[in-house]
């Protein structure tokens, strides 16, 4: 097996033995980026030099053997969402091109103690809106198991490196389904912890009472080591949750016998494919072979979830992006005769098509006479969202259901119909309304395309969806499947 | 041709896009329009679900009211923070006259 193919846990033991070098795994990495970086367009920026630097410095820990940690020398990928101290960081944005963040996000340095190796910024959808990958400012992102399709969105970048050998896990960012979704579509495993798991001081924001970072794997076990390196409070983000932070690993392996598991009807939503339908059903025969108890419940506001999140999400998004006005970072357009001029003319050339729909859809719900109709109203409807959740976890520990009703879907298939757009995260929207937590794990593939399951269990308890998802995968062969692009596994 | 008052009209489109200081075309108005007409069309969903009794939810936070010590601490050096300014004069961002 190649040393790209590989899972943290299995380089991690290969480093600790002196088998491999991080430098010789890091240019390993770096050819596959080379080989095949064209092909995905999933980095917007390699950071070589920065890499080597940190290899050196891991292999230089692991020859002491001084504070080896399972992350050290390992390559990993940062969405370019997420601020890296004096490396550019645009979040997908031309309105952020040039932009050379002073600080880096509080989950970078956590991964930087670690010893991790940073390879690069990935493509995204604009700050994170959208769920093809084609609404980056730069150019979109291909899907490794068929080019012509997308990766899903808006972690695309992050989820085809993993799954393209371009990293051995990433990092992502999840407002609506924007690290599940696209884990589904390109067959890894993508987790959105709860809102206040991890900090998100030095993320770039796009909707602040939903963004949440999470980590994106070849498989679940790799996925609780990254989660437990980036969990816990930090004194830096007000938001984030002082409550102790589990050792993921400790029960991730303890099975789901004598578990009950609901299955919410409302999930199987119209225009779900049947492949996918059917790869969910599969899914869950197998977790009751394995000895947890199904059994069908009910979320019934599941509906206007996504209505709720369409204002919600705007709402929040356009006050969050008042700030680039191209003033004191990014791009700025000149010639305007007055400062108003000039802020308009800046985010008329700076901001992308659906990034100014979500800004103007939100001044809109926030402006003075439709407040209450929309805006208060979805809050509302928030509330309903949080005791569905809470009424069904009271019958159930977790909850299983499709990630995406589709499979990957063709570049440009949906781009002149936002809504069609906005209809993949029907089935992701509610966890991060919720304030729940919920995985991807890969269960199908179908016509060569990688179908997810999702598993979505109560707020801060992660280690419930890791063990349900692991104990999928232990008995499952998908998350070994390897998309053409990064080779079959010898 | 009048616009239906039910639908969003182009004058509030001008009028969203001016509040969010957002540079507009012409075309660009028609176009976002019937865009944002489509989407409210959907929103209008949220009306199905009954909030009459319901509070509302702005944030999922457990944390109330963080409280840190007052005291002094490092803060960005000036030179640092004024490194990304497209233009800048001295110690300041420079921009365009804000009064005629």
């Amino acid at each position: 097996m190649k040393l790209y193919q590989r899972t943290i846990r299995d380089l991690h033991q290969m480093l600790v033995d002196r088998e491999i070098s991080s430098v010789e795994l890091t240019d390993a990495v770096f050819n596959q980026i080379d080989a095949v970086g064209d092909k995905t367009k999933a980095y917007l920026l390699v950071t070589r030099d920065l890499a080597l630097r940190q290899a050196k410095a891991a292999d230089e820990r692991l020859r002491a053997k001084r504070d080896v940690r399972p992350l050290t020398g390992i390559p990993i990928a940062l969405k370019d969402v997420l601020c890296v101290k004096d490396v550019a960081s645009t979040a997908g944005s031309k309105i952020l091109r040039g932009f050379i963040p002073p600080y880096s996000a509080t989950v970078v340095e956590r991964l930087e103690r670690e010893g991790a190796v940073f390879l690069g910024k990935t493509n995204c959808d604009e700050f994170a809106m959208g769920s093809s990958n084609e609404n980056s400012g730069y150019r979109p992102v291909h899907n490794p198991w068929a080019l012509d399709r997308v990766p899903g969105g808006s972690s695309g970048g992050s989820a085809a490196s993993v799954a393209s050998g371009e990293a051995i896990a990433a990092l992502g960012s999840d407002t609506g389904g924007s690290i599940r979704q696209p884990a589904a579509l390109t067959g890894i495993v993508g987790m959105k912890p709860t809102y206040g798991r991890v900090s998100r001081y030095g993320l770039i924001a796009f909707a602040s009472s939903l963004d949440q970072i999470g980590p994106m794997t070849r498989d679940v076990a790799d996925g609780a080591l990254l989660l437990q390196a980036i969990a816990g409070h930090d004194p830096r983000d007000s938001t984030s949750s002082s409550r102790p932070v589990p050792d993921y690993l400790a029960t991730l392996t303890d099975g789901v016998k004598g578990m009950r598991l609901g299955v919410p009807k409302e999930y199987f939503v119209a225009g779900m494919e049947p492949a996918v339908e059917h790869s969910i059903r599969d899914a869950i025969r197998l977790l009751e072979q394995q000895g947890a108890s199904i059994e069908e419940v009910s979320l019934p506001h599941s509906d206007v979830a996504l209505p709720a999140y369409y204002i919600i999400a705007p709402a929040e998004a356009s006050s969050n992006l008042a700030r680039y006005d191209g003033t004191r970072y990014g791009f700025q357009a000149g010639g305007g005769r007055n400062i108003i001029e000039e802020y308009m003319k800046t985010r008329q050339e700076g901001f992308g098509a659906e990034v100014k729909r979500r800004i103007m859809l939100g001044t809109y719900a926030l402006s003075s006479g439709y407040y209450d109709a929309y805006y208060l109203q979805a809050q509302k409807v928030r509330t309903l969202i949080i005791e569905d959740f809470r009424a069904a976890f009271t019958k159930v520990d977790a909850l299983l259901g499709a990630t995406s009703p589709t499979a990957a879907f063709e570049l440009g298939a949906k781009t002149q119909d936002p809504v069609a757009m906005y209809l993949n995260d029907i089935i992701t929207i509610p966890a991060n309304l919720g304030n729940v937590c919920g995985i991807s794990v890969p269960c199908g593939i179908v016509d060569g395309l990688p179908i997810g399951l999702q598993v979505i269990a109560p707020g801060f308890a992660e280690e419930i969806a890791l063990r349900v998802a692991y104990a999928f995968e232990a008995a499952t062969e998908f998350h070994r499947a390897r998309s053409p692009l990064m080779g079959a596994a010898a | 041709m009048p616009e239906p008052e039910s639908e969003l009209s182009s004058r509030q489109v001008e009028h969203v896009a001016r509040l969010a200081r957002l540079g507009i075309t012409p075309d660009e108005v028609l176009h976002y329009r019937d865009q944002l007409r489509n989407i409210l069309h959907h929103i209008e969903a949220l009306n199905r679900a009954d909030t009459s009794k319901v509070p509302a939810t702005a944030h999922p936070l457990e944390e109330r009211n963080v409280m840190r010590e007052d005291r002094r601490e490092p803060c960005l050096p000036a030179e640092t923070a004024l490194a990304n300014a497209p233009s800048r004069d001295d110690s300041y961002f420079k921009v365009k006259a804000i009064q005629e």
